[in-house]
């Protein structure tokens, strides 16, 4: 790989703040797992003068299991999620997602943070930290602030993130009981795929009407973006087929998908529509099902069992 | 160029040095070392050919940076067994047919030691998922999978043994 | 997951003691201990590094190219452009060739003025390093005036269509005419018509093309590449003002071929370079390198109209055919070849009237792989069988049955195979392999598919091809066995010792290959068109029985019995019935060469010379044996999404004789994986001629998560051309694949998806197309 830069590897958050705030006149920018800045150095699409490595710096690993907040830090890698039981019952969509996520190798060292500054709109555990209401903590030796990840995002591949900032933790709260939480990811093969169209689902119910409602969109605009609309046909009401599909088409209609060597614009409209329909219809089944009184606050299937049905070809992708 | 510098690299158990500027990633520093069983697929992590563990973690050592990589143990395919002495893992691709081509089997065999590290007793599911990100074109992977169940078999009926 | 089932004892008295047993490969151990040197791993002091300039666009004219940053960039040592080329082409060897379009397939080694795909290599660069030739390579400036190109075969032949290469676009042309097919169709119930798509596809061997070049003591050039054919040496001399024995190849095990290290790849350029600095020098393609450095599968546009009676009796069958011969001709005549008189498919059809043509456009050029032609005609059609028996009302399985070709029966070309026909019981097996359905729910449906073929194995019988080995016995008992042929890591090599050991009644263990020196092993052909065991297995076992006839003869003596009652086996020589009466191996080969009975022996097996088909007709021998079987899938369609999941994959083939099952299965399982990317997810997209998917992020063949585990049932008829009663598998195991794939996705569906690969998005706008609900429209 020929992009000559210079590497430095600080061995705290404060030195690779330092790093960055020195670094700020030319061209600089952090590496963790690298998945997506080392790829994007070898085909020149990035040519830093100064990167600046976080691997040493051990306050950004750690996750937080508060009573009412999650919090990770933002080298989490996506193994770490997957291997994470308090994560499996916080943010089944998330591990949904990780499971899916590249292979094993990229997987091991792929980080959460990484994940978000790319900026993707394929990135695939945005869509369901965006349906968990998560927070982005972003620092910088200037200080440190927090914003809404459903602000972060300011247009394709441009963020608020400043180059001198990193995102240090990535937190979300409870999910409610009883509550669905879920991901699909549709892509043209199972394993190793980028994201044709990615739809992320929270739904809570009460006393039979839906509570509260979110629905993020991956690979269908510029960003990963909430279908507010559709949110709000479903929130407060009893949902019914007629609604649940008008909530689709309203997520469809959230959408301004591109046309690129996966899939066409109008694919991905169709994709969205029915993706979104599968999910709401089946998370207010399951609530159905439960009285909603349900048992725990993952109601979602684990991830593996939907992978063993999708295998089955049975419930796991059925309506 | 200025920004070389001599790093060690404990590769195998033994500790090795070269000279690389930084943007040398891991892999290409294995090789320029001498370590030609780690394989290049892609430069981008889509292939796993060139996966290694570090400490004790499959990666693709294409997308690591070489110097981030130093004071890490680093194992590649030669570090499990070797001709007279293979690893499970090894003994059981070989004998099942599972190594065609060859070219992908030093990263595939990395991902089954790690696979098998985590679920001793893997599910299909385990074998699939944690092999999604190593591409084969001659096997098929029907053999890989039933090589890794192979393998898994052997090491546990070997640690009960003990 | 797999049955063998051998009938008709392939000889009396023999009793296979290495041949047919699943032993582990010779070559395995080093590989899956990282032991084995791939072309790649070579390194030479003083080693220069080389990089390839090439265009960024599909069609243009080089107006201006300068080097000369890049040949001052410190470390540069070389950077040569077609201006410091003498006026020399490069040429695709095809001897034979008749008919009335061109033959000539030259082509020039460097842009001069006109560049005729992307990729189209500009300059070469050598470097003390590789960042260095990295870096150089930023630096060369090339000014491309872009020319109207032409990227769809079709349009090609229209006219007033920008040529690609005077004279005019058609490449080829082949043509079969048999019986009368006016009357045929006038004798049909029904008349079926169909036109199929299949899609360019990439080799994906994932080891990228890769060589290192070095001038010797000799003055000759020394070439250590990733290669299928050690031949090429020739076309190299030529290419480079050489005589032939001035260019040494020097192969390594290959890290997967398909076809798609047939052609010269880097070694005109490592050739050129070498010479030129009288360095070392080493070239290794990056994978977007290797994504537009070598040849693809044509893409086919393949129109089948079947005439057919109400009880399912084909009457007449007329095909149109034309592939996308891409800039360059290379192999595409004979591709052609391939899939005109594959065009009936393992059926038996009496009025046929094919006629096919090879286009030139400004597309990747196309070239051998996996399959060779013969594939794109069977995933057209075994589709079109499926579409003639719901044309009729007729069962899929029994239309099939009704009309295979049997044993004995003439083919397309009126030529008789001369081995068995078994595409019926193994049809029959497949089919019945798939056992119980799975249930369809919800959106989720069920369908099935099966695939039967035939596949040619050995090359054209026109070019009289011929194979050769040498083997030998140690004083130690040991044998050596030397021959050209390349292992592209399907286990030729460990088949070859197989068949030696048997000979020479050893064990595996007891023998070493030496292989793939175009200096120092006896030439043995190429390691295509499924005949390295066809081929070079037969020259083994001339030789090795050979060698055995003198042991047995001398063994004979010392035990006073008649040659034909002693036999050897597991290091022992002993009197058959009698094992009391034996000595060790070792004991006799000393016997022999103390009195010098010679132990070793040189053969060479000639394939059946013919003349070429008769170019009106096409009658004649194209091949000398072919393969028959099937593939049969089970798939999951969601016809909300479009997204499909193969739950079963059975194969059944005859084989033949299986040399060894365990690579035998190896290879089927290898070619249901190709298969089932072609027919889903694998998808070469151009923009312009330009490729916008160069990448295994976006080239997207079946990953572990994607394959089932693929059944394999294997049936040994003995009957084939090679060692012992073989046939050949590599190609025949992935040609039924992606058709028994589609055939699946319509039976799940209701309707046909008539373009592969199968996407998501082609079976929901097919699925709305014929539910008139709307198409995928963009938005404005």
């Amino acid at each position: 790989m020929y992009a000559p830069f210079e590497l430095e590897m600080p061995g705290d958050l404060a030195g690779a703040l330092d790093a960055l705030a020195a670094g700020r006149d030319s061209k600089t920018v952090p590496i963790a797992g690298g998945t997506n800045l080392i790829v994007d150095m070898r085909a020149k699409r990035e040519r830093p003068d100064r990167v600046v490595a976080l691997g040493e710096v051990g306050e950004l690993r750690g996750m937080d299991f508060g009573a009412e907040r999650i919090s990770i830090g933002g080298r989490t890698t996506v193994t770490d999620l997957l291997r994470s039981p308090e994560v499996a019952e916080a943010a089944p969509s998330l591990i949904e997602s990780a499971r899916l996520f590249a292979g094993l190798m990229v997987r091991n060292t792929a980080t959460v943070a990484g994940n978000i500054a790319c900026g993707s709109p394929a990135a695939d555990l945005v869509p369901p930290l965006l349906s968990l209401d998560a927070d982005v903590t972003l620092a910088s030796a200037a200080g440190t602030r927090t914003v809404p990840l459903d602000e972060y995002f300011l247009g394709y591949k441009r963020d608020v993130r400043r180059p001198d900032e990193l995102i240090t933790r990535i937190s979300w709260p409870r999910l409610p009981v009883p509550s669905v939480n879920t991901f699909y990811k549709l892509a043209r093969r199972k394993g190793d795929a980028i994201t044709v169209t990615g739809v992320a689902l929270t739904l809570c119910a009460a006393g039979g009407t839906c509570t509260k409602a979110r629905i993020a969109l991956g690979a269908v605009a510029p960003i990963v973006l909430r279908a507010r609309q559709a949110e709000a046909l479903l929130e407060g009401r009893a949902l019914t087929p007629a609604l649940i599909d008008r909530a689709a088409a309203a997520a469809a209609a959230a959408s301004s998908p591109i046309d690129d060597v996966r899939a066409s614009a109008g694919y991905r409209l169709h994709t969205v529509e029915v993706l979104t329909r599968r999910l709401v219809s089946r998370a207010w089944d399951r609530f159905d099902r439960q009285g909603d009184q349900g048992t725990a606050a993952s109601a979602a299937v684990p991830a593996h069992e939907v992978t063993a049905q999708r295998r089955a070809g049975s419930d796991g992708r059925s309506a | 160029m200025s920004n070389e510098r001599t790093i060690t690299l404990r590769v195998n158990g033994r500790e090795e040095r070269g000279r690389f500027p930084a943007h040398r990633t891991l892999l290409e520093a294995l090789r320029e070392i001498g370590h030609m069983e780690v394989k290049c697929g892609c430069e981008k992590g889509d292939c796993g050919a060139c996966a290694v563990l570090v400490d004790g973690m499959a990666v693709d050592s294409c997308l690591t940076l070489a110097w981030t990589a130093e004071g890490a143990e680093i194992t590649t395919v030669r570090g499990l067994g070797d001709l007279e002495s293979l690893h499970p893992v090894q003994q059981a691709f070989a004998d099942g047919g599972a190594a065609q081509c060859g070219y992908c089997i030093p990263g595939i065999v990395i991902a089954a030691k790690a696979i098998i590290d985590e679920h001793p007793e893997p599910t299909e599911d385990d074998v699939r998922l944690g092999l999604s990100g190593n591409l084969c074109r001659c096997t098929g992977y029907t053999k890989v999978f039933e090589a890794v169940s192979e393998a898994a078999a052997v090491i546990r009926a070997g640690r009960s043994g003990q | 997951m797999t049955g063998i089932t051998s009938e008709a004892p392939s000889r009396p008295n023999v009793r296979f003691r290495q041949v047919g047993r699943p032993l582990t490969r010779t070559d395995a151990p080093g590989k899956v201990a990282g032991r084995t040197p791939y072309a790649g791993d070579y390194v030479m002091p003083d080693m220069l590094h080389m990089r390839v300039v090439r265009a960024d666009v599909a069609s243009a004219r080089l107006v201006r190219l300068d080097v000369s940053r890049a040949r001052a960039l410190q470390g540069v040592a070389c950077a040569l452009t077609a201006a410091d080329l003498p006026d020399r082409a490069v040429s695709t060897d095809i001897p034979g060739q008749v008919g009335r379009k061109r033959l000539d397939t030259g082509q020039q080694i460097l842009v001069r003025e006109r560049v005729r795909y992307f990729g189209e290599p500009l300059a070469l660069i050598a470097a003390e390093t590789r960042d260095v030739a990295d870096h150089a390579l930023e630096l060369v400036e090339a000014e491309l005036e872009p020319i109207p190109g032409v990227y769809d075969p079709v349009e090609a032949m229209q006219p007033g269509a920008p040529i690609v290469t005077e004279p005019d676009n058609i490449v080829a042309e082949r043509r079969i005419r048999k019986g009368d097919v006016e009357a045929g169709f006038a004798e049909a119930d029904v008349i079926v018509e169909n036109t199929f798509r299949t899609p360019f596809q990439e080799h994906a061997f994932l080891e990228p093309e890769v060589g290192l070049a070095w001038v010797d003591e000799n003055d000759v050039v020394n070439i250590r590449v990733s290669t299928q054919v050690i031949e090429h040496f020739r076309p190299i001399a030529d290419a480079i003002g050489v005589p032939h024995n001035k260019v040494r190849i020097r192969g390594a095990l290959v890290g997967g071929g398909f076809g798609g290290k047939e052609d010269l790849t880097v070694e005109i350029y490592l050739a050129l370079l070498a010479r030129r600095t009288g360095r070392p020098v080493r070239l290794e393609y990056t994978r977007e390198d290797s994504f537009v450095g070598h040849g693809k599968r044509h893409p086919f546009v393949l129109t089948y109209r079947t005439g057919v009676t109400r009880d399912g009796r084909i009457t007449a069958l007329d095909v149109r055919m034309v592939a996308d011969s891409g800039a360059y001709v290379f192999l595409s005549p004979y591709v052609l070849l391939y899939a005109l008189v594959a065009a009936p498919g393992p059926y038996r059809v009496d009025n046929l009237d094919v006629f096919a043509r090879a286009v030139a456009t400004n597309n990747m050029f196309t070239s051998a792989f996996r399959g060779f032609g013969a594939l794109q005609a069977c995933a057209a059609y075994e589709q079109q069988m499926d579409e003639v028996a719901k044309a009729i009302g007729l069962d899929r399985m029994e239309l099939r049955r009704r009309n295979f070709l049997k044993t004995g029966e003439p083919m397309s070309t009126g030529f008789v195979p001369p081995s068995a026909i078994w595409t019926d019981r193994c049809a029959e097996r497949a089919w019945a392999a798939l056992g119980e359905p799975t249930p369809a729910r919800g959106p989720i449906r069920i369908g099935r598919g099966i695939g039967c073929y035939q596949q040619s194995y050995g090359r054209l019988t026109f070019l009289h091809d011929t194979s050769e080995a040498w083997v030998g016995v140690e004083m130690d008992g040991t044998v050596v066995v030397r021959s050209g042929v390349t292992d592209i890591g399907a286990g030729q090599v460990s088949a070859l010792g197989q068949i030696a050991v048997e000979a020479l009644g050893t064990t595996l263990d007891n023998v070493v290959v030496y292989n793939s020196d175009s200096a120092v092993t006896p030439l043995a052909g190429t390691t295509t068109a499924t005949r390295a065991l066809y081929m070079t297995g037969n020259a083994v076992k001339q030789a090795a029985e050979a060698v055995r006839a003198r042991l047995v003869e001398r063994a004979a003596r010392a035990f006073g019995v008649a040659p034909d009652d002693v036999d050897m086996g597991f290091n022992e020589v002993f009197v058959a019935e009698r094992p009391d009466r034996s000595m060790p191996l070792v004991e006799l080969v000393r016997i022999c060469g103390a009195e010098g009975i010679h132990r070793s022996e040189l053969a060479m097996f000639r394939a059946p010379f013919t003349d070429f088909l008769d170019p009106e007709t096409g009658q004649g021998q194209a091949h000398p044996d072919y393969a028959y079987g099937a593939h049969a899938v089970e798939v999951a369609v969601d016809v909300d999404t479009g997204e499909v999941e193969v739950l079963k994959s059975v194969a059944a083939h005859d084989v033949g004789q299986c040399i060894n099952p365990a690579a035998v299965e190896g290879q089927i399982q290898g070619g249901a994986q190709n298969g089932q990317g072609y027919a889903l997810s694998e998808e070469m997209l151009y923009e312009e001629g330009r490729l916008i998917t160069p990448s295994f992020s976006e080239y997207l063949m079946p990953t572990a998560m994607d394959m089932p585990k693929v059944e394999c049932i294997i049936l040994e008829s003995r009957s084939g051309v090679g060692p012992y009663g073989a046939k050949g598998i590599g190609e025949p195991a992935m040609t039924p694949v992606a058709p028994a794939i589609a055939n699946a996705v319509a039976d799940a569906i209701g309707v046909r998806v008539f373009e592969m690969p199968i996407t998501p998005e082609r079976i929901v706008r097919a699925l709305k197309r014929r539910d008139g609900t709307g198409r995928l429209d963009s938005p404005a």
